[in-house]
């Protein structure tokens, strides 16, 4: 699909959303507002909104560690409120504020998340099998990361679904890192998507930095795998810019990353080159480009407001959720 | 009505909700072509066909978490994990979506999946194909664990369970499968999850037990009756979590005595709950400390000592008797 000028404002305003949130959840952090961990998604976000954006609001998700998937849920139209408020352990957030972040969002497809990275592999069969079954035509986007990459679950889950030619798109953000250890520490070659060749899949590398690199080589593997084409696999590369975890050192094993480092990954900021290419295009004017981050500062403010206003989950609830009433 | 081996209860099981609810898919390692090593998927491929009946590489995590996923979507899968002891290959995939789905989509999500896989001793098979490692699962809350305990209860119940919308880990014992016969009808036939039945009525003493153990207490529980002219009350529990305690306790409350059985090692095991909740609830009408038979804290031996490993009838017999001492 070629996207319209409104398509592509959409992406860069989705873009500045999830930057804004990631930086909200951070203060939320520092404040002692946000009980539990935040993994800073800052980097990622031109390849969460930009693969997001490809798929339908029935199409199945399971978002990235990076940022709590919020890039890819915003991207796939959702607003941050049940975020931020699950991070807060308020009853507004989508797991009623008892699951820090590990939560899922039926109606826009999102499945949950998980800290177990990798366990998101098997899962996504099941719902790829049962979207072929039907023949609704959905496709199920599963992310990992680099980290992810290393475990054994990742050759069940990419042999069945390539043999079974399900439809399914797996997405890997590889930011080069995984927790403390460098990619090249634990993955024997430069591109995790030569992976794909041993299980006749295509596989692809593209700019994770580049919001329109990543909705091209999404968009097509999601369109194969609309028409039973079957499975593909797409390595992004991207950048962390903060630390694993929020609080946490950021060093590469035990080595600080320094601040040149960091600068040097900033250059390629997905938001910023984005910006000057469609101010380049005429696409947006400095203008509009005040106005959507004003929109955004605004949206943060409500957010934030939302979730401070709301009360915490009485502890009755939780025996309601383990079984079915 | 037909009288059938176990095997062929849980094939009937099948079928019939096949045949019901286009949403129940099989699937597992050689449950297909094949029929499954111990032959309860048997023929099901010819009558529902490919799509329905799948034949799964050798990756327990992969079939599980198939399960689940299509579980999530509303179809209602029933994989079949070869050995007990497989599963602990898949037991991330249960612990950390099946059990947990439910609460991470605030109730929007229900997992209706059942896991059946043959469990226990008693066909002198090593390791893994002989275990008993019901705890590991009735120890995960948003769990169901179920054990039938003879054909009638295990056609029942698998049909409850591929009806119950949440997950269910469905312990088929091996040495069931083709012990005995039972009266099994043909038309549906349920029972109720999460129910314990009172397999025999008594007065003066509660055995406690279930799945293949049932066998050695009810002989026990004769043998009491012929030598001593005890008439021990006999509970199977049929669902191990989670544990309903009730009918347990009245019985103890009415007998003052308890014996639990379980071919799970010992420490930690079924029995220590079971022991806990009579503590709770029925310690000031117990006459005497309540006895356990079980396992031991051993990997259960291979065929040779096999028999030394398993509770028998004797091993009850004198526990029940030491119960009935004071």
């Amino acid at each position: 699909m070629k996207l319209e000028k409104d398509d592509l404002i959409l992406l860069y305003r989705n873009m500045v959303r999830t930057r804004k949130l990631d930086e909200l959840t951070i203060k939320g952090l520092q404040e002692g507002k946000v009980l539990s961990f935040y993994h800073s998604g800052q980097g990622s976000e031109g390849l969460a909104v930009g693969s997001a954006a490809c798929l339908r609001k029935d199409d199945y998700l399971w978002g990235h560690h990076r940022g709590h998937g919020i890039g890819y849920l915003i991207g796939k139209g959702l607003d941050g409120k049940a975020f931020l408020a699950e991070h807060y352990g308020k009853v507004t957030g989508s797991c009623l504020g008892i699951s820090g972040f590990h939560f899922a969002e039926p109606e826009y497809g999102a499945l949950g998340a998980a800290g177990t990275i990798g366990s998101q592999f098997p899962i996504s069969l099941g719902w790829g099998l049962a979207a072929k079954k039907t023949g609704k035509q959905q496709v199920v986007l599963a992310c990992f990361g680099d980290g992810g990459s290393n475990r054994g679950t990742l050759h069940e889950a990419f042999n069945l679904a390539a043999v079974w030619k399900l439809p399914i798109v797996w997405l890997c953000d590889n930011n080069g890192m995984a927790q403390y250890t460098p990619i090249k520490d634990t993955y024997p070659k430069d591109d995790i998507a030569d992976l794909a060749g041993g299980y006749n899949m295509p596989g692809v590398v593209v700019d994770g930095m580049d919001i329109m690199a990543v909705y091209e080589a999404v968009e097509a593997a999601v369109d194969r795998a609309r028409a039973g084409g079957g499975p593909s696999l797409i390595e992004a590369k991207t950048a962390r810019y903060r630390s694993h975890s929020e609080g946490s050192p950021d060093v590469s094993h035990t080595v600080t990353r320094s601040e040149a480092e960091i600068a040097e990954l900033k250059k390629r900021d997905p938001i910023e080159t984005f910006k000057i290419k469609l101010l380049k295009q005429g696409v947006l004017t400095e203008e509009m480009v005040d106005q959507i981050n004003k929109e955004a500062d605004e949206e943060i403010i409500e957010t934030e407001k939302f979730s401070l206003d709301s009360p915490p989950p009485e502890p009755s609830i939780l025996n309601k959720l383990i079984y079915a009433e | 009505m037909a009288k059938m081996t176990m095997v062929q209860a849980l094939n009937l099981a099948l079928k019939q909700e096949m045949a019901k609810d286009d949403s129940v898919i099989v699937l597992g390692e050689d449950v297909g072509v094949d029929g499954g090593v111990f032959r309860v998927t048997d023929g099901l491929i010819n009558q529902f066909g490919q799509d329905r009946v799948l034949d799964t590489p050798l990756a327990e995590s992969g079939i599980v978490g198939m399960s689940i996923g299509m579980a999530v979507y509303g179809l209602k899968p029933v994989c079949e994990i070869q050995f007990s002891g497989f599963s602990y290959q898949n037991f991330h995939q249960i612990e950390n979506h099946a059990a947990r789905l439910r609460l991470r989509s605030r109730g929007r999500y229900n997992v209706p999946m059942v896991l059946r896989t043959p469990y226990g001793g008693g066909v002198r098979a090593l390791e893994h194909h002989s275990e008993s490692r019901e705890t590991f699962w009735a120890h995960m809350p948003g769990i169901k664990m179920v054990i039938p305990s003879g054909p009638r209860n295990a056609r029942a119940l698998l049909v409850s369970a591929i009806r119950d919308p949440d997950p269910v880990i469905f312990y088929e014992s091996k040495a069931l499968y083709r012990a005995f016969r039972e009266e099994v009808p043909e038309e549906e036939e349920t029972m109720p999850i999460g129910k314990p039945r009172i397999a025999q009525e008594g007065k003066d003493l509660t055995l406690i037990s279930y799945g293949a153990m049932m066998r050695p207490t009810l002989e026990a529980a004769a043998g009491l009756k012929e030598k001593d002219g005890v008439e021990a009350e006999v509970i199977d529990l049929l669902t191990v979590s989670p544990l309903d305690d009730e009918i347990f306790v009245q019985s103890v409350l009415k007998t003052g005595r308890a014996v639990v059985i379980h071919e799970a090692p010992r420490s930690f095991g079924p029995g220590a709950e079971i022991v806990s909740r009579l503590m709770e609830k029925a310690f000031y009408y117990l006459e005497v400390p309540i006895e356990r038979v079980t396992g031991y804290d051993i990997i259960i031996p291979l065929f040779s000592r096999e028999k030394a490993y398993l509770p028998n009838a004797q091993r009850i017999i004198r526990a029940a008797r030491k119960a009935l001492s004071n």
